[in-house]
């Protein structure tokens, strides 16, 4: 046993690879580009124009909020079509797995890009043609994709989270007669939407940061004010600024509410 | 239909080309404990989790009170309400406190009112001697009563039968006993059982009958006195040796 350990130790610790060394470097690292970034914002903060800001700023809010629907509407939709993917993928019917599982790889497979152009230039062709019903298809167009491609992600998340539940948890909710839907909402689901928490979670954040591909169906979030200041004014740094304040101002809050529910998740609201 | 309470008739289960019940036949009357013995594999876990249909049978039949149970036109959901299991790991909803475990079937399957499920909950948690840890979860128990908790769960359903597949197998030496105890208060007071253990004193002592199983086979079934006085088969002789060794 000794020599084993003496036969791999040269390698973890001497030399230059020390622990302390790999330590140090890394606050190296972390000072060097911390100054750096520090630098640019100094840069930045001389190129921004607080008049064209104060311009501009209601039409930012504008975006800010469209965007902020489309994410609350979207995120809804996705998480109650994702609990419906992975019970479907779940399933004891060849059918309805089938179903399911083509849906997720077409979804994962493809690019959302894709998918948003399909539906939004697509599906109008279909039903009417220029005598398409739907009046600003593309706000119902990016919901419709947002959610059919999250949805797919969800779906995942919440099977891998069925999954993770124990089977003597079913066995025994059917055990005290409770029926397969039954014992799947009072008993498995619950712990399966904990186990599934953090992943879900993540995929939000990652629809929120989608809804900046719907610049391309015409839907007037963040970038798309972006370019139309840009294109007008050639200052970048006013509008960019704007935008990230924006996107930050989507995502941290969405963090701390996901902590929040991954905590309350928890049985008895403490450990475990 | 003069059926005793519980009856395999038959009954012959297979994993894949795993013949694991051969042809078992078992009457169990109102009011008895059968205590099923055999070393592990030998399928008593197995004909426990086929008397509730957690697995499915491949031919014979299995009847409570004269009513198929292996019949798929029987609405196993009503049927299950009446045999009541406890298992080997508990299987308590971690999600949910003591109460909330023993309240939950009554409450969603038979719509009984909340203020009359809990109290029914209470009075149970009080009889496996757990009154006052109605409000913790299961994490914040120790096995042997978070399988009392889940004696009362399953009698909150206010069962017929009640099957016990090795519960006390997954406790420590010193918490077998409380389980036991709760376990002996039920068969005085007449509860019907079938009862799958490793505890031969508890065998002994409580069951009306003893059941050994061998290779998904009933090798011999006995009165406890004579079954560990004076077994018949080879099969007991060499199966109760082991027993005795230790």
């Amino acid at each position: 046993m000794a020599d084993a350990f003496s036969e791999t130790d040269p390698q973890t610790n001497t030399g230059l690879l020390t622990d302390r060394n790999v330590r140090l470097a890394g606050q190296v690292v972390a000072v060097v580009f911390a100054a750096a970034v520090l630098y640019l914002l100094y840069r930045i903060a001389s190129l921004v124009d607080l008049g064209l800001l104060e311009t501009i700023f209601p039409r930012f809010v504008d975006a800010y909020l469209l965007v902020l629907f489309i994410f609350v509407v979207g995120g809804v939709l996705s998480v109650i079509l994702g609990v419906f993917v992975g019970l479907g993928r779940i399933s004891r019917s060849t059918l309805t797995r089938g179903v399911t599982v083509g849906y997720v790889e077409f979804f994962r497979g493809t690019p959302l890009l894709f998918q948003l152009i399909v539906i939004y230039y697509g599906i109008p062709t279909l039903f009417g043609g220029p005598d398409f019903p739907i009046q600003n298809w593309e706000i119902p167009a990016a919901i419709l994709g947002l959610t059919l491609n999250h949805g797919a992600y969800i779906g995942e998340a919440i099977r891998g989270g069925i999954n993770s539940v124990p089977d003597g948890q079913m066995e025994a909710a059917r055990s005290l007669g409770m029926s397969y839907i039954g014992a799947m909402r009072e008993v498995v689901l619950p712990q399966a939407w904990r186990n599934a928490l953090p992943a879900m979670g993540n995929d939000q954040v990652i629809l929120i940061k989608d809804t900046s591909l719907l610049t391309v169906i015409a839907v007037p979030e963040l970038l798309s004010q972006f370019r139309d200041v840009y294109s007008t004014t050639f200052d970048p740094w006013t509008p960019i600024l704007l935008v990230a304040v924006a996107y930050l101002c989507l995502t941290l809050p969405l963090s701390y509410v996901v902590t929040y529910f991954e905590r309350r998740a928890s049985p008895g609201g403490d450990n475990e | 239909m003069s059926d005793p309470q519980l009856v395999f008739d038959g009954v012959n289960k297979y994993f894949g080309e795993n013949h694991v019940l051969k042809d078992i036949d078992l009457d169990v009357e109102d009011g008895e404990v059968v205590v099923v013995v055999g070393p592990s594999g030998s399928g008593k876990s197995t004909l426990l989790r086929c008397t509730n249909r957690l697995e499915e049978i491949q031919s014979g039949e299995i009847r409570l009170e004269g009513v198929s149970l292996t019949d798929p036109e029987t609405d196993i959901n009503l049927l299950r309400q009446r045999i009541g299991m406890v298992f080997q790991s508990f299987n308590l909803f971690p999600h949910k406190t003591a109460l909330q475990n023993v309240t939950l079937a009554p409450r969603k399957v038979k719509g009984i009112a909340a203020d009359d499920a809990e109290q029914t909950a209470r009075d149970l948690l009080q009889r496996v001697g757990l009154e006052q840890k109605a409000d913790s979860y299961p994490h914040q128990l120790s096995g042997g009563q978070q399988q009392r908790v889940a004696i009362a769960r399953a009698l909150a359903m206010r069962p017929h039968v009640m099957l016990f597949d090795e519960v006390t197998s997954a406790l420590d030496p010193e918490l077998v006993g409380e389980v036991l105890s709760v376990m002996r208060d039920l068969a005085d007071e007449g509860m019907t059982m079938l009862v799958v253990t490793h505890e031969m004193g508890f065998a002994r002592e409580v069951g009306d009958r003893i059941v050994l199983m061998a290779d998904g086979e009933k090798v011999e079934e006995a009165q406890p006195e004579e079954f560990f006085e004076n077994p018949e088969t080879d099969r007991a002789k060499q199966f109760l040796s082991k027993f005795l060794e230790v």
